[in-house]
């Protein structure tokens, strides 16, 4: 099982040689810089998701929390579009956004009990849907220096959004390691009926699980609308494929219970590595649709193989 | 239907952002789906304006441009909004043309191209007059549909995305070489785009394509992209031809960080608001405006001309019935001006030159 577990990391140092075996500029420091910058948004996404994929359940909400906080974010701090300017402040209330729409994927999952799936579904297109409401299909320019500041100043070489998204992995590590809700996610996940008997209260974990999921989409976003100077309804395209691939490339089991916020970085990075990668080495944009879905199923074969090693041992 | 919203919008209508449009209209509440503005002459036929949506800046746009036209002439005004379902669009011209009477001049973008079919002959059957645009089955004419199906108006990619090449390679110098960022590979717009841009370059020795990418119309896969080529082509860089704004934009996003924006000029196309904004601060060289307020205020006019007997559609040439409109190229030298006219103030247009824009006839391959 150890060695298995191990076989993303493996795939991840496999990729890295590859790459610069035929570009050596790969592992430039200006390259390391930008794979890190290409890398923070959807590890941010990918830790928040990992949390409710350990749990056993899925969030396909992702791309609706990054989207409204980024459209939220972009109207309140100083912008093209009107006179506010709250700093600070919109970055709270942005946060607190993702928590809310957390909140309720969690509250209409447990009370409801609609599968995870229809429910974060649906905040997924509400979230969006309010965001295309707000601008009105209009994109609004970013000015605050400090939210451009995340994806243009550097601090030891490192743009500060790098920063913000390894200090979200160290919050995620101590939630996931060493509180009760981190082991109470790995307990529903291995087994909720076990979980419940034990006397987890199953409700509130879930609850409080799509919540923090949702704070960690909201960082996702702003760093999102910090990287592209502005918000629009369009902004989290495409990310919740990165998110969930990143999760499952990572090693983190979509059945539940298996899995970890450090494998979800080591997943991020394979995502993110292979996808600069294939530029850097020139290969053909139609073929590089391809490589990501082959990836896809090497990732699953991945999962299976560990599966069986667990039998044999 | 991709052709249509993707100039509108930037990049393609897919099923699911369909989907998030209807979430879009369930959030906000119920959108009236027909907005009427009185018109005070009793016979005057009213003019009707079918577009997707008025959630995004494009659609948006045209019809503030119907309604600038339907003011000019005094005439009742009415918006149908057909959310991205054929059904609906197509019920809703019934609907209209039953309460008018056949008594309409009607502009519609269709929301797909066989449903142009069922509205032109619902429109012939019922007098009205009918102009589409973008979208329409190849093989259905409007001079197979005298008088009623007026004239069907689309654009052209290919001009356009060598106009933009070409005011790229302008900045530059006429050398060095570029890094290109195309749209969807089997969109339509972003093969005529690319197409133009190979002209360009063939017409250009001295420009170097160091690398082109499908960036799917996506601002992030923009930037992700741009960054490798950060990496791998570094200063070898000397300009960046992307398929639209958005991805222009994003690749100036991507130069910025390395401390780079308004070093490596950049060309985008559709003329959105931010770009004409990025043209003026020096960081992009260029961008085609489609101006869908003279697109939703034209395409009633000339409806509306053919109604009340200015003209007869079955005198016109071809190419006045099928033709391509005219984008406006933006660079520096006019970005000022167009921002003035076209962003910051209502566009004043001459409602009476109903050809003026008419750029050849449309051809099919």
């Amino acid at each position: 099982m150890r060695i298995a577990s191990w076989a993303p990391v493996i795939v991840l140092l496999l990729l890295c040689a590859i790459i610069s075996v035929i570009n050596p500029n790969f592992l430039s420091f200006g390259n390391m810089v930008r794979i890190s910058q290409s890398a923070m948004i959807p590890l941010v996404l990918g830790i928040g998701a990992t949390f409710i994929i350990i749990m056993g359940s899925i969030d396909l909400s992702v791309e609706g929390v990054l989207t409204l906080a980024a459209v939220v974010l972009s109207m309140l701090v100083l912008n093209g579009e009107n006179a506010n300017d709250y700093g600070l402040f919109a970055v709270a209330a942005v946060l607190i956004v993702g928590a809310g729409v957390g909140f309720i994927n969690g509250l209409i999952n447990v009370r409801l009990k609609v599968p995870s799936f229809m429910t974060t579904l649906g905040t997924w297109f509400i979230g969006v849907g309010i965001a295309n409401a707000l601008l009105g299909g209009m994109a609004t320019r970013i000015n605050d220096p400090w939210i451009r500041g995340l994806a243009i100043e550097r601090f030891w070489g490192f743009p500060w959004g790098v920063w913000v998204a390894l200090l979200c992995l160290l919050i995620a590590l101590i939630i996931q390691n060493y509180t009760r809700l981190g082991r109470h996610v790995y307990a529903l996940g291995g087994g909720e009926e076990l979980a419940a008997l034990s006397g987890i209260s199953v409700a509130r974990v879930r609850i409080a699980a799509f919540t923090i999921a949702g704070v960690f989409y909201a960082v996702g976003g702003i760093l999102a609308a910090a990287q592209l100077g502005l918000g629009n309804a369009q902004i989290g395209n495409g990310r919740l494929f990165t998110t969930i691939t990143a999760v499952v490339v990572g090693g983190t089991s979509l059945s539940g219970g298996q899995g970890s916020v450090l494998q979800t970085v080591v997943g991020v990075l394979i995502v993110v590595v292979l996808s600069n990668g294939m530029v850097l080495m020139g290969v053909p944009p139609s073929v590089q649709i391809g490589v990501q879905g082959l990836m896809i199923i090497a990732a699953v074969a991945l999962s299976i193989n560990r599966k069986l090693m667990k039998i044999i041992k | 239907m991709v052709r249509n919203i993707e100039l509108g919008l930037g990049r393609p209508l897919k099923r699911r952002q369909l989907l998030k449009g209807a979430a879009a209209i369930a959030a906000v509440g119920m959108f009236p789906a027909i907005i009427s503005r009185r018109g005070n002459a009793a016979d005057m036929p009213t003019l009707v304006n079918s577009i997707r949506s008025l959630s995004n800046p494009y659609h948006a746009t045209w019809n503030a441009g119907g309604a600038a036209f339907a003011k000019s002439v005094g005439a009742e005004y009415v918006t149908l909004v057909t959310e991205g379902n054929s059904e609906k669009g197509i019920a809703d011209i019934k609907a209209i043309l039953a309460k008018t009477g056949g008594n309409c001049a009607i502009n519609i973008d269709p929301n797909d191209a066989p449903d142009a079919r069922p509205i032109v002959e619902a429109c012939k059957e019922a007098g009205a007059y009918v102009v589409t645009q973008w979208n329409k089955p190849v093989d259905l004419h409007p001079w197979d549909y005298n008088p009623n199906y007026v004239a069907h108006i689309s654009f052209s990619g290919v001009p356009y995305g060598k106009a933009m090449a070409e005011a790229l390679f302008k900045s530059m110098g006429g050398k060095g070489g570029i890094v290109a960022l195309g749209g969807i590979e089997s969109n339509v717009p972003a093969i005529e785009r690319k197409a133009g841009l190979e002209q360009a370059l063939k017409e250009n020795p001295g420009i170097q394509l160091l690398d082109f990418q499908v960036a799917n119309w996506s601002d992030t896969e923009a930037l992700e992209k741009t960054n490798a080529w950060l990496t791998q082509f570094g200063d070898k860089i000397g300009g960046i031809w992307a398929a639209n704004d958005g991805m222009g934009l994003a690749a100036i996003e991507a130069l910025r960080a390395d401390g780079r924006a308004g070093k490596v000029p950049v060309t985008g196309i559709d003329g959105i608001k931010l770009a004409v904004e990025a043209i003026q601060k020096g960081e992009m060289a260029g961008t085609v405006a489609w101006d869908p307020f003279w697109q939703g205020g034209m395409g009633l006019a000339i409806a509306f001309d053919a109604k009340t007997g200015v003209f007869d559609p079955a005198k016109e040439s071809k190419d006045h019935r099928e033709f391509y409109g005219t984008g406006v190229v933006i660079t520096g030298e006019n970005a000022q001006a167009y921002y003035d006219t076209n962003i910051k103030s209502e566009p004043t247009l001459d409602w009476k030159d109903i050809w003026g824009r008419a750029s050849g006839q449309i051809q099919y391959n």
